[in-house]
């Protein structure tokens, strides 16, 4: 029966062990991609530098209906404020390809920034390559993820239930991003960890 | 708020209509100009919407008829040449319209969606219609005696090239109620005919009905099955629910009897129990609502795994193939050992009551095997009733298990060279005929038979991590009744044991002969712990046998302080490789498969095989002996080698020495959970599963049939 003991005990630690392993891929539960990308002041980001912190991501093209929707009543602004001033870092991304809808060069970026009152905790993060689009495998505007201190990705999707783009259906809408900080924060389980993005195709 | 971009891109829409009309129409078109500019919030409202891309309209009829039969009105969507609207699911990106009714005289039920088509942009699929459409809806009038119907709809929709823009409108209708029947313009009546022809039928009327829907966690593959005919060619299928299946187009297999249709899905997504789908061939669409979904695999929880089961193996045909395959694993070099010295000790038993005793000894030693064999199984079901995705072989996928299983055998073989003559303890695994010792060498028996799966175990074992927790361990206890049964049956029958040689000194010499089959065994398991956890592993491994054998050494001593200094060194010497063996197991790197065979990659294969290529999948371990006879002899020779080149075939070596969840489910989805299993899928489209016991010629048959 000792046989059986050690038998157990060490299966059950290998399969701890080797769940930890695992590739990154942006999957909630599994631990986030890493990504190295230049915001428009210059400044350089990584998830290395987050370590320790919650994070929010959130993709971004001004031109999007459904981005407008957020920003012209003030929905996402009001998040990230509220978000911001409790410790958690936010992050906004432009993965529009150079020439394509919703690109811009640095000093615009930031010009679009003031102009959409961002309240993200770093000016736009610039991806025209879609790099780190690409290995979160954002698909829309806005696409929302949440990662946790350790480094693992506890939401990914949609904003919120309602994927109208008029604006007046937000109040009524459960926001999913909200709901999910609200519990991690409160040191709880996010209930609903992974839901369909709504909004425009990320123009790659 | 609209913004330029959007602005310019109307004008420039907005001129080339105005050319392309009459001069009558400018003054319309001019309308529809200074509407198109007005802020997308502010919603228009009239019989007919003229918005961006897309112009909405009525389709009901001119007049109602008085009496209240049911009918079909509609919403006429006209859109753009290259622009889209959407689906009931839209896909990976885009909205579907809503639709919000208010009358007083007619009451308007859900939308009837008529059948889509993928429209892919960029890296995104999104499920729609380009051009025009008509959403549908049932009526029915409510009121006896009104003479005019007035309808209102509230929409909100979302016209989209690659660049997306919403709506919202009212749409206002008013229409008298008069006569008999439904007076339609005729040109009306036949874009609500030909959108109804284009609705999903019933799935009573499809040529084919779902067999399986099959939900793979570890691949997060959804294959969908369908048999029946094949009369309207190879069909496609669109999810209703656009939060779990993903939106790209399915992979299509044809199949003796019908279709295979392989669906991604989305990660992460919590798993419904039932899901719908409309699915469409050769301009026909039948509609599968409900449709309940069966987890492959043993992590999908116990609930929903007896669908899994094959149906044609009735259980006691598996309770045979088990109890076959145990016992062919008296045979395995590991066993064998083992048993023949513990059978040899047994008849050296001789004199008053001998019989007895064997008869005593048989019974405890097939208690021993039956019990850890039950008690594997409660382990193995408990796990899966737990979620852990696990297979048999799991004991030798522990680093600890596999060293404490080498140190074992070193001492055996030690102590059957002669080398040591061991205390009481040690020696009972083995040696002395006693019936505690007798159970004792079943627990060690099963124990090292677990590497050995042999013919007939596979499918057996396979079907046990898919049935019920009571069919399963009968399945574990057959096993065992094959293992013990050979062993019993020569030390409870006279007969029998009387075909044996008598006892002499011949059997001093035997005993030392078998400490080499076990040696071989200790170098194997020392390669397996190399295998799990690295370079380091050798080496640990082989440290310790050192360590405990200069502390047996030392044991022969007389002096007290030399004995208890050999205690510490060997509970030194086994915290410390324990503690070796951790870090090691942490800083392994997988075994590098050498270039013709490449690691076990799911979307690599499914890739492979949605292009066309024929795959072949050898699910192995380093500590599975079949496995690696197999191959040597066959699948690493020159010939298999060229065999493959020549017809292409992507060959995948599923190494499952260690714990590996996608490796695990894979094998789940073909009923199995133990190796070695040889896949083979044709490039034609199939799949074939090769006997356990490899040969060329069944390699050479895979090429020629095809």
């Amino acid at each position: 029966m000792k046989t059986l003991k050690v038998l157990l005990g060490s299966f059950t630690a290998s399969l701890v062990l080797l769940s930890a392993l695992v590739s990154a891929s942006a999957v909630p539960g599994k631990p986030a991609p890493d990504f190295s990308v230049k915001d428009a002041a210059g400044k350089t980001h990584t998830l290395a530098d987050y370590k320790g912190e919650w994070l929010v991501l959130e993709w971004f093209n001004k031109d999007c209906p459904y981005v407008r929707k957020h920003y012209g009543s003030n929905n996402m602004q009001s998040l990230q404020e509220k978000y911001t001033a409790q410790d958690v870092k936010w992050l906004t991304i432009i993965s529009s390809a150079k020439g394509k809808q919703g690109y811009h060069e640095p000093a615009e970026a930031l010009e679009v920034g003031k102009a959409h009152n961002l309240a993200a905790s770093a000016p736009f993060l610039l991806d025209p390559s879609g790099t780190m689009g690409k290995a979160y495998d954002a698909k829309t505007t806005p696409h929302m993820y949440i990662i946790n201190p350790e480094g693992v990705l506890v939401y990914a999707g949609a904003i919120d239930d309602n994927d109208s783009a008029n604006p007046a259906v937000i109040p009524d809408s459960k926001n999913y991003v909200a709901a999910a900080l609200d519990e991690v924060l409160a040191g709880k389980e996010v209930s609903t960890a992974a839901t369909r993005p709504y909004g425009c195709t990320i123009k790659y | 708020m609209r913004i330029g971009l959007m602005q310019q891109g109307s004008l420039v829409h907005l001129t080339t209509r105005v050319v392309g009309l009459a001069i009558t129409f400018v003054i319309a078109c001019t309308t529809i100009f200074a509407e198109a500019k007005t802020d997308f919030s502010e919603s228009q409202s009239a019989e007919v919407i003229e918005a961006d891309h897309v112009r909405i309209r009525w389709l009901v009829p001119e007049q109602f008829a008085e009496n209240p039969t049911g009918k079909t009105i509609g919403l006429y969507f006209e859109v753009d040449p290259e622009w889209h609207v959407y689906w009931q699911n839209a896909g990976d990106s885009g909205a579907a319209p809503r639709f919000a009714f208010n009358s007083e005289q007619l009451a308007v039920g859900d939308p009837q969606w008529p059948r889509p088509k993928r429209l892919p942009i960029a890296h995104l699929t999104n499920i729609g219609y380009e051009g025009n459409v008509a959403y549908l809806f049932p009526a029915q009038l409510t009121t006896n005696g009104a003479d005019r119907v007035t309808l209102t709809a509230d929409l909100e929709w979302l016209v989209c090239k690659e660049d997306c823009i919403p709506g919202f409108a009212t749409l206002t209708l008013e229409r008298p109620i008069a006569g008999d029947e439904d007076q339609w313009a005729a040109a009306d009546a036949e874009i609500i005919a030909h959108f109804q022809a284009r609705l999903p039928q019933p799935k009573e009327s499809a040529p084919w009905q779902i067999d399986s829907l099959t939900f793979n966690a570890a691949s997060a593959e959804l294959l969908m099955t369908l048999r029946g005919s094949k009369e309207h060619g190879a069909p496609t299928a669109y999810p209703l629910d656009g939060n779990f299946v993903s939106a790209a187009e399915p992979g299509v297999t044809e199949m003796a009897d019908g279709y295979q249709l392989r669906f991604n899905t989305a990660s992460g997504v919590a798993t419904p129990e039932q899901t719908d789908f409309i699915i469409v061939a050769d301009d026909n669409a039948w509609a599968f609502s409900d449709t309940p979904l069966v987890l492959s695999g043993i992590a999908s929880g116990v609930t929903s795994t007896p669908s899994v089961a094959p149906a044609n193996q009735s259980l006691i045909v598996l309770i045979f193939f088990a109890f076959i395959g145990g016992i062919i694993l008296n045979l395995m070099p590991c066993v064998f050992p083992v048993l023949s010295i513990k059978l040899f000790s047994l008849i050296q038993t001789s004199g008053q009551g001998a019989a007895a005793h064997r008869v005593r000894e048989g019974m405890m030693y097939t208690a021993g095997v039956l019990a850890t064999f039950a008690a594997l199984g409660g382990i193995f079901l408990a796990l899966r009733a737990g979620g852990s995705a696990i297979g048999w072989g799991f004991q030798l996928q522990s680093p600890v298990v596999v060293m404490a299983l080498a140190l074992l055998f070193w001492l055996m073989a030690l102590s059957f060279i002669g080398a040591f003559e061991f205390g009481h303890s040690l020696m009972n695994l083995a040696g002395k005929a006693n019936s505690r010792s007798s159970f004792a060498t079943g627990v060690l028996a099963v124990f090292v038979a677990a590497p050995c799966t042999g013919p007939f175990m596979g499918a057996a074992l396979g079907a046990s991590a898919t049935l019920p927790a009571p069919q399963a361990m009968a399945i574990f206890l057959g096993l065992g009744a094959g293992l013990a049964a050979p062993f019993l049956l020569l030390a409870i029958s006279p007969r029998l044991s009387s075909f044996l040689p008598k006892p002499g000194a011949w059997m001093e010499t035997l005993r030392q002969f078998l400490a080499f089959p076990l040696f071989a065994t200790v170098i194997w398991l020392l390669w397996v712990l190399g295998k799990l956890v690295g370079d380091d592993g050798w080496l640990i491994g082989a440290s310790l046998l050192l360590v405990v054998s200069l502390v047996i050494w030392l044991l022969r001593s007389n002096r007290i302080t030399i004995k208890a200094s050999a205690g510490v060194l060997v509970f030194l010497a086994v915290v410390v490789s324990l503690q070796q063996l951790q870090e090691a197991e942490t800083s392994a790197v997988p075994v590098a498969s050498n270039s013709a065979w490449q690691a076990f990659d799911a979307q690599k294969i499914a890739a492979a095989r949605q292009s066309g290529q024929a795959v072949f999948i050898d699910y192995t371990a380093a500590w599975c002996i079949t496995c690696q006879v197999n191959k040597k002899l066959v699948l690493d020779t020159d010939e298999a080698s060229t065999l493959f080149e020549q017809h292409d075939v992507l060959r995948i070596r599923a190494d499952w020495t260690r714990y590996d969840e996608s490796i695990t489910e894979a094998l789940a989805a073909l009923n199995r959970n133990s190796v070695p299993v040889y896949v083979f899928y044709p490039a034609g489209g199939g799949q074939e599963v090769l006997p356990q016991i490899l040969t060329l010629d069944l390699i050479r048959e895979l090429f020629s049939k095809s």
